[in-house]
């Protein structure tokens, strides 16, 4: 019994020791992390997050000497997020967003007027991306994914997706990103549906279903489902598409014969931020041209909005050779879309459960 | 005890009705009520549930879900217990530490770890197409039975150590006297070891399905987005639908639905006590 | 002699099918564990296993990894607290349950363990509700108080059973030679039941550390922890730093078992 207790007794001098090295560990945040400033940024998974981490971040750390937490987090979360914490501290700074996005933001005042005036590179943008709520950096353009190994001859229109010889091979991504909503909204055009009338969609995606492989949950899901081989033909956004190609996965873009479909992706400072002028900069710096040409760059092609970077790479060669061309690519009205959104999504998971 | 004794149990206990049963208490008024600012009070979140048969096919999948994989947990389970009660002391301390191991690693890592292996590319096909078992490449991801066995690994050790605790204080003098009566090791293991280890397999599976049925993680990752059980709907409906008061209704929903299944289980605990002591 | 062959293959067989069983699932639950470690290795981009080639490149790429250690970091602070407080506030409670016999705590006992039976989910989804309500914005200090309601019934669990082998003789010896209630506690009690309480803590951390359903709900950037890091980093990027992080936790939990095992006989507290 007395051994025991010997053997499992705390020795006083130990847990003084312990208590004392603890205290500190719990203490020491303040003194390590408290130095530089932090801005909380949101940033699209997949690409645009992988590009903001690896060009933004030093650049802008080198600029302001403070760093970013990337909140990685799809446009219509982040208006919920903005939504919930309306009224108490915004959980980021700097909001990203795709078209549809900026129109709920602005009506629920969800983001602030972008100061312009401050803002250096803001005058070199393209007439068309100079907007009072927030500039417009860049693009994205949806088209069909597919597996240049396994399918030989590239797909040329949408309904190669229905053809037998992809049975079990066709990916779908789920309703959430605005990839596939788009995908969605351009089956319905397609099959002749309108914005108020769904059916036709709904209908060509239960025909689709026998030959759908997987579907990806998210976009991150989406990707290994690439990665791993277990999809080989997919709707997909064509900086997606560069990225995992640059990371050696077998993977090609082609343009439907119906045309591409995109919609504009913008910054905007948040309504009540903690930092608003390193959302500025933050923001600003998005604008330059040196860094709009550093994204152009394979792995992320993203296409530029500032006037005087020039289109090149795979950009010239799959999707547009001038930005005249890319002002053509045809969008939808998300004023209409929006609304029904909860609704699509709903009706999606439905028909897709197994 | 003197009554100042019974009084360190207060402090958990205002913590846990502060920040335990009072949310608890705010969800379930939170589902009975048609808005977030909690005005108008209603009873239709729970009609929605249960009128709609997308909604109620959800919870059936997820109890379903649970008693697929505990079997699993308990096939498996059962002889690693059984192999580590007649272990020597040291063997004991290796194996069990081989057990909890997987159960202290992060579930994330865990579930990350069989993206890698259950791939039509991964370790299993790899092995499958090598062995020359099948020719195609299997389709494990984002199917049942991947989800079942992914889960079984991840629980399983909470069907191990329950089992394990029951079988090292069984007395050994009962296996002796049936080997001495004549009875081989099988018929001694069906008709004295395993009824007399029913309270430790029914501690385990109590433990197991609630941990298989709650486990978010595994199922959202490994299932993906066409195989929705009880927790992607409630996350899915809080957090993508914005719907807090439907969300609220399920949650509350899917608890009494675990602590219905757990009361049963408990209940055929106590029953399996007493036919030990006979 | 036929009886005794037959006796004797009821033997081996049994051992063998056990053995089988087992044998299958110890591969089962070591496997991913191990195969995660080896993965983390690989010197190319994807996810293959086995590794073509082997590097530490991504065991390097963690070293800028910024906000992965920010999280790393707020996981451990987190951790820490939870457990602190588990262990004052459970060893106390357990203390007060294990020597009554009323039954308002055994009520209160049953309270605390049901965080490991209810869907976890559900507890962190009606949290963030009640911190909203309550007018407050989610903060590291309502995390530490939503992981400690799922991490104490760790250190109950393996408290009581601690408490469950001390023989009362030596507390009633303690006290009629003089000794107050707190010394008998500091004295006797606490060194008896030491590693039970050590085993219990290491859990809660552990518990606390790997959590996911309650930091989903209550953790926003600004105090993000690691396993939603992680998760997140899967969910987009399929990263392999995600595989070297998740190396580097499997190696920090085997020492931290290790350290365990020694000080608090953790596997002897399993059995």
């Amino acid at each position: 019994m007395t051994s025991s207790i010997e053997r499992h007794s705390f020795n006083r001098r130990t847990l003084i020791k312990a208590a004392s090295a603890s205290t500190f560990a719990l203490a020491a945040p303040r003194l390590s992390w408290g130095q530089s400033k932090t801005l909380v940024a949101a940033t699209f998974p997949g690409t645009w997050s992988e590009a903001d981490r690896q060009i933004i971040l030093p650049a802008f750390k080198a600029q302001t000497g403070a760093s970013v937490t990337q909140s990685i987090v799809l446009g219509t979360d982040q208006i919920s997020r903005l939504v919930a914490a309306k009224g108490n501290k915004p959980p980021f700074d700097v909001a990203f967003f795709d078209a549809p996005q900026v129109i709920d933001a602005v009506r629920d005042g969800l983001i602030a007027e972008y100061p312009a005036a401050q803002s250096p590179n803001f005058k070199d943008l393209l007439p068309a991306a100079q907007n009072k709520w927030g500039p417009k950096i860049t693009m994205q353009v949806i088209g069909i994914g597919y597996n240049p190994d396994k399918i030989k001859t590239p797909p040329t229109s949408w309904e190669d997706l229905w053809d037998a010889k992809y049975k079990g091979r066709v990916g779908l991504t789920a309703l959430n990103s605005q990839l596939g909503i788009a995908f969605i909204a351009e089956l319905n055009r397609i099959r002749g549906g309108t914005d108020d009338n769904f059916d036709p969609a709904f209908k060509a995606l239960r025909e689709l279903l026998p030959n759908v492989g997987a579907i990806g949950a998210n976009l991150g899901a989406f990707a290994t489902l690439w990665q791993q081989g277990e999809i080989d033909i997919a709707p997909y956004n064509f900086n997606f598409v560069q990225t995992l190609k640059a990371k050696g996965v077998p993977v090609e873009f082609a343009i439907p014969s119906t045309g591409p479909v995109g919609w504009s992706t913008s910054l905007h400072v948040v309504a009540g931020a903690t930092e608003p002028e390193l959302a500025l900069q933050y923001i600003d710096l998005h604008l330059s041209a040196a860094i709009q040409e550093q994204m152009l760059k394979p792995p992320f092609d993203v296409i530029p909005t500032n006037a005087k970077v020039k289109l090149e790479g795979a950009i010239t060669k799959s999707l547009a050779k001038t930005q005249d061309d890319l002002a053509k690519v045809r969008t939808f009205d998300w004023a209409k879309l929006n609304p029904q959104r909860g609704a699509l999504i709903d009706r999606f998971n439905r028909e897709i459960k197994v | 005890m003197t009554a100042s004794g019974s009084r360190l149990i207060l402090p958990l206990a205002a913590l846990f009705f502060a920040c335990f049963v009072a949310p608890l208490l705010v969800l379930l008024a939170l589902s009975l009520h048609s808005d977030v600012a909690m005005k108008a009070w209603t009873i239709g979140n729970y009609a929605k549930f249960f009128t709609d048969p997308f909604n109620y096919s959800i919870l059936v999948d997820t109890l379903l879900l649970g008693v697929k994989a505990t079997l699993v947990c308990l096939i498996f389970g059962y002889p690693i217990a059984w192999l580590c009660a007649r272990a020597s002391a040291r063997w004991q301390s290796v194996l069990l530490f081989l057990v909890i191991l997987p159960i202290l690693t992060s579930v994330v890592v865990r579930t990350f770890a069989w993206i890698v292996i259950l791939g039509r590319q991964g370790v299993l096909n790899q092995i499958a197409m090598g062995l020359g078992l099948v020719h195609e490449p299997l389709r494990l991801l984002n199917t049942e039975m991947g989800v079942v066995m992914v889960l079984a690994q991840v629980q399983m050790p909470l069907m191990v150590l329950p089992i394990l605790t029951v079988l090292s204080k069984m007395d050994p003098n009962l296996a002796d006297a049936s080997r001495v009566l004549g009875a081989g090791e099988w018929r001694t293991f069906w008709k004295v070891t395993l009824p007399l280890s029913l309270p430790g397999i029914i501690a385990g599976c109590i433990l197991t399905y609630s941990a298989n049925i709650t486990a978010f993680v595994t199922q959202s990752l490994i299932g993906g987005a066409r195989l929705i059980y009880m927790p992607l709907h409630i996350y899915q409906q809080a957090v993508g639908a914005n719907n807090w008061p439907f969300a609220a209704a399920i949650s509350i929903i899917f608890m009494m639905a675990v602590i219905a299944v757990v009361a049963v289980l408990s209940v055929f605990a106590r029953a399996s006590e007493t036919y030990g002591r006979a | 002699m036929a009886e005794r062959n037959s006796i004797q293959w009821d033997a081996v067989s049994i051992k063998l099918v056990f053995g089988l069983l087992s044998a299958v699932a110890l591969v089962f639950l070591i496997a991913p564990t191990v195969i995660v470690l080896i993965t983390s290795f690989t010197a190319s981009q994807s996810l293959k296993f086995p590794p073509q080639s082997l590097s530490l490149r991504w065991y390097t790429a963690l070293w800028d990894a910024d906000q992965m250690q920010r999280a790393a970091w707020h996981s451990l602070v987190i951790a820490s607290w939870t457990t602190v407080i588990s262990v004052v506030l459970g060893t106390a409670a357990s203390l007060a349950i294990a020597r009554s016999r009323s039954p308002l705590l055994r009520a209160a006992d049953l309270v605390f363990m049901s965080p490991l039976l209810l869907p976890a989910l559900a507890f962190g989804f009606a949290a963030l509700i009640f911190v909203n309500k309550l007018g407050f914005t989610p903060s590291i200090s309502f995390i530490v108080l939503g992981h400690v309601i799922v991490c104490v019934p760790f250190v109950l669990r393996t408290t009581l059973a601690a408490l469950s082998q001390l023989d009362p003789a030596l507390l009633e010896a303690s006290e009629s030679l003089g000794g107050s209630a707190w010394m008998t506690f500091r004295r006797v009690t606490l060194p008896l039941i030491s590693s039970g309480v050590g085993a219990g803590a290491f859990l809660a951390f552990m518990a606390s550390f790997d959590n996911v359903p309650v930091s989903l709900f209550l953790a926003d950037e600004r105090s993000e922890v690691l396993p939603i890091h992680l998760w997140q980093q899967i969910e987009t990027n399929l990263d392999v730093r995600t595989a070297a992080a998740s190396g580097l936790i499997v190696m920090f939990t085997l020492v931290l078992m290790l350290i365990a095992e020694k000080f608090a006989g953790l596997t002897r507290q399993m059995r």
